[in-house]
């Protein structure tokens, strides 16, 4: 009679479906990384000693709003008329703490009757949606899956 | 230095007046160094990058302008 033996279980089959507590620290961590990036441009990859990514976050942020406000963009609130503004309001925000001051150096408010202004509102977009895909980055690093 | 004084050279850094191509070369020179940056690890790779990707956005930039010039007459 031959032998039956159990069939071995794969790696996977082993692994617990409920994550080790090392990991959900991690993860913890990550996110707030991914946190203050989001509130300090930059912050987020100085947080993990990467300090060229960081100063190079905080300048470019920085530069971004400096040029977006001086060409006096539009810079969306949340009293938003349609889709649109509220997708400008969401890449504006992305910003962080930049976000303020760009209000605060706006204090003309913003002129779209001429092309500069139009630019300016790109550039501010722009600065936001940089400071959200460096905050992802960031989380990822501090996840270990980039560097 | 006064705060009158300092308040203005803040005003003359903020009222800025630039062409379109200028507008185009600062926001491709900011952008390109950005993602050479978060995306390569090496300085040479990073430089290599940077250059690649300024040059692509002069390239589209210009090009696409031209592409549409004959629609603005």
């Amino acid at each position: 009679m031959a032998e039956e033996t159990a069939p071995s279980a794969s790696p996977t089959e082993e692994a617990s479906p409920v994550a080790p507590p090392q990991d959900e620290k991690r993860e913890g961590v990550a996110f707030v990384v991914a946190v203050a990036g989001w509130l300090v441009p930059g912050l987020g990859h100085a947080l993990q000693k990467m300090w060229g990514r960081a100063v190079i976050c905080f300048l470019t942020v920085g530069v971004l709003v400096w040029v977006g406000a001086g060409m006096r963009g539009n810079l969306f609130t949340s009293r938003s008329n349609d889709a649109f503004d509220s997708l400008g309001y969401i890449a504006d925000l992305g910003s962080g703490g930049f976000y303020w001051v760009a209000r605060s150096l706006e204090t003309n408010g913003p002129d779209v009757s001429h092309a500069d202004g139009d630019y300016g509102t790109r550039f501010l977009a722009t600065a936001g949606v940089f400071n959200l895909l460096a905050a992802l980055h960031a989380f990822e690093a501090a996840r270990g899956r980039k560097a | 230095m006064t705060a009158a004084r300092l308040s203005g050279l803040f005003a003359a850094m903020l009222a800025l007046k630039l062409t379109h191509l200028q507008a185009l070369v600062i926001f491709a020179l900011v952008i390109s160094v950005a993602f050479g940056f978060l995306g390569r690890r090496g300085p040479m790779d990073r430089v290599k990058y940077i250059l690649w990707t300024l040059f692509l956005f002069l390239l589209v930039g210009v090009g696409i302008g031209w592409a549409m010039y004959p629609f603005s007459h």
